[in-house]
């Protein structure tokens, strides 16, 4: 169960995420599947702080609708217009701490978008090599 | 005999004995490690992050992040706004992530110092400046080449010429750069001459030790006398479950030097019992912020230097240094404004951007300490708590610089700038630049961010309002010296790291003669 309350949640995010950077005619936005993975990556690496900030963050923009005039219904239940509307209503509305949620939401959204080798390619920049894991121990 | 490396390890506490232990492996700290070890003095670096070697460095910014930045590249002032803080923590310090920009401390600084902080014979401009060219000569410092620049580098310069402005190709310790635009990351050639791979493989060939994933809790006295330190190895995984690290111990026959930055050592200092009115106070900065331009043509600027290109122009009249900054793909959505198809769009023409930033002298004072709640302990982004807010007077004097590099954008061709400063349109053209000087003086409003860190364990001779003396002794302590930028008692108006670099050494070389004496 709580898996897949997990596995819920993470799929909101995702959808979050993509609304953040979606794709534009000539670049791609946000890759679901990509994006899924680093979810689960950032779960696994990142300090609780961020992984707590990240989480409020997304449950503020799901919430946050009636603040930016958007509607009443949750962030992911607007229409695509909507969305936008909300999306760009947030990242600039007069209250300096949902502003600051915008900012986390596109600090994780360019960690995934930034990384994404379609996304590279399609700038002409070459894909990123792996991560090492390791570290000089001797 | 060539020394060891002790990471990250379990069990039984690690003791070691050396002439002089070091904390913090940064500039400072690697500086001043390699001249004592080089009048033959047995060296300890206690390093709280691991040490990652050119293979080791991480590609993506997450990997930065994760594997480099302190606290996860999450610390933050606290204050009215939020201001993100560039610090690393790793083998080699923020050296390892910085653009290595490599600039002579400014006579009227070391002037002013003596002038108002009793310097004595210490760092006189003759002693920095000697210490300066060695370093240079030992970190192969070099101007960037015309094939080092980027194009947002020579368009920069051309827009200074063209205004009959001060610019040129940024000095830095990176002679062989090869444009790789990922000083973030840590330079993955290696051509970046940073302390994990000059000075402290020299600590290690003279038989030095380095104890890396080594935070140090604690300097440890005898009465007034630095003895050593002691701490806990962390492990560089988050995701590590097993035994929890050894604790180790450092004993130092001579003494203890401090080179754990401006956010890092006066926090120590007050944990290891030092009390003085003035310790983790003077925090200073040079806080930035930029103006992206978008050119109709490429400008690529992930190819070439990070920052290669500079002015001095405006130090004097508006106290701000201008400089060409690159930002790899991952970090530029959280610089520019706006989010969904408007952010989309921008980011669509992230190849033909250019982003100059103007790095404010700022008047501005904070404190740093450690959090005092054992709840909050680090404060809310684990460490320790920097409490500074730019003043009224500093974001006038970004809001110049930034309509000056506005007008250099469009002089340089661009046909648009994005400001990134709330309450001012996405996009500006050249009639609406009105706009940026227009904006409001509010902290809030502004995208900045903090590096060129300073103060916190001030030197002064009045210890009163220092911490250190014109020596950077520990007022009241024995065998006890600041290394750091932390002992800077203003802002440079330049980049620091040579500044630091060139302290240390002088220190270092102090102790080693006073010794042989």
């Amino acid at each position: 169960m709580r898996s897949i309350a997990r596995k819920r949640w993470r799929r909101t995010k995702v959808r979050v995420l993509s609304a953040i950077i979606p794709a534009t005619g000539a670049v791609p936005g946000i890759d679901p599947e990509r994006c899924a993975e680093f979810l689960t990556r950032y779960r696994r690496e990142a300090p609780f702080l961020p992984r707590l900030a990240l989480n409020l963050s997304v449950l503020v923009f799901l919430l946050s609708p009636p603040l930016t005039g958007a509607g009443l219904r949750p962030a992911l239940a607007l229409s695509p217009d909507r969305l936008e509307h909300h999306c760009e209503g947030l990242g600039r509305h007069r209250l300096y701490h949902l502003r600051q949620v915008t900012l986390m939401l596109k600090t994780v959204a360019g960690l995934v978008w930034g990384a994404d080798p379609a996304v590279r390619d399609s700038l002409g920049l070459a894909p990123y090599a792996e991560d090492p894991t390791d570290w000089r121990t001797e | 005999m060539r020394g060891e490396h002790i990471s990250f390890r379990s069990g039984a506490l690690i003791e070691v004995e050396v002439d002089y232990v070091i904390v913090g492996s940064g500039p400072g700290g690697s500086a001043a490690a390699a001249i004592l070890s080089r009048a033959g003095r047995t060296v300890a670096l206690c390093e709280a992050g691991a040490w990652r070697d050119t293979p080791h460095l991480p590609a993506t910014l997450f990997g930065a992040m994760r594997d480099l930045f302190s606290d996860f590249g999450q610390m933050m002032t606290r204050g009215r706004s939020m201001i993100p803080i560039v610090q690393a923590s790793c083998v080699g310090g923020t050296g390892v992530i910085n653009s290595a920009i490599v600039v002579r401390t400014p006579e009227s600084i070391l002037e002013g110092w003596a002038r108002d902080h009793g310097l004595g014979d210490f760092l006189t401009p003759a002693a920095v400046e000697r210490a300066q060219t060695e370093i240079e000569a030992e970190l192969d410092v070099a101007a960037m080449g015309e094939g080092q620049l980027g194009r947002h580098d020579r368009l920069l310069l051309k827009a200074l010429e063209a205004t009959g402005r001060e610019g040129h190709p940024t000095a830095r310790s990176a002679g062989d750069c090869r444009g790789s635009g990922a000083c973030l990351q840590g330079c993955p050639t290696g051509a970046k001459r940073t302390g994990n791979l000059t000075w402290i493989p020299e600590v290690l060939d003279a038989g030095g030790c380095v104890l890396s994933c080594a935070p140090v809790s604690r300097v440890v006295f005898e009465g007034e006398r630095a003895v050593g330190v002691r701490g806990r190895f962390r492990h560089p995984d988050r995701a590590y479950h097993g035994p929890k690290g050894a604790a180790f111990r450092v004993r130092a026959r001579r003494g203890v030097l401090i080179a754990a930055s401006a956010t890092g050592s006066a926090p120590l200092l007050a944990r290891s019992g030092v009390r003085l009115p003035a310790l983790g106070t003077g925090f200073r900065a040079h806080p930035g912020s930029g103006v992206i331009g978008v050119y109709p043509e490429r400008v690529d600027p992930l190819i070439g230097t990070t920052q290669g290109a500079s002015s001095v122009h405006h130090s004097g009249d508006l106290g701000i240094k201008l400089e060409s900054l690159t930002l790899p793909l991952d970090l530029l959505p959280s610089r520019l404004s706006g989010a969904g198809s408007t952010l989309a769009r921008s980011l669509a023409e992230s190849s033909h951007m250019a982003m100059w930033v103007a790095a404010v002298n700022a008047e501005a004072e904070g404190t740093v300490h450690g959090a005092r709640l054992p709840t909050l302990r680090g404060g809310p982004y684990g460490k320790n708590v920097v409490s500074y807010q730019p003043t009224q007077g500093d974001i006038a004097r970004l809001r110049a610089g930034c309509a000056t590099i506005a007008r250099l954008h469009f002089e340089a061709g661009a046909t648009k700038v994005l400001p990134g400063i709330h309450g001012v349109p996405v996009e500006l053209d050249r009639d609406q630049i009105h706009l940026i000087e227009e904006a409001p003086l509010d902290n809030r409003a502004w995208t900045w961010i903090l590096s060129h860190l300073f103060g916190t364990c001030a030197l002064g001779a009045d210890p009163a309002r220092s911490v250190v003396g014109p020596d950077l002794h520990v007022h009241g302590r024995k065998n006890l010296h600041v290394v750091d930028a932390s002992c800077l008692p203003t802002t440079l108006g330049v980049n620091p790291q040579h500044t630091i670099q060139a302290v240390a050494r002088l220190t270092a070389e102090r102790l080693a003669n006073t010794e042989a004496a």
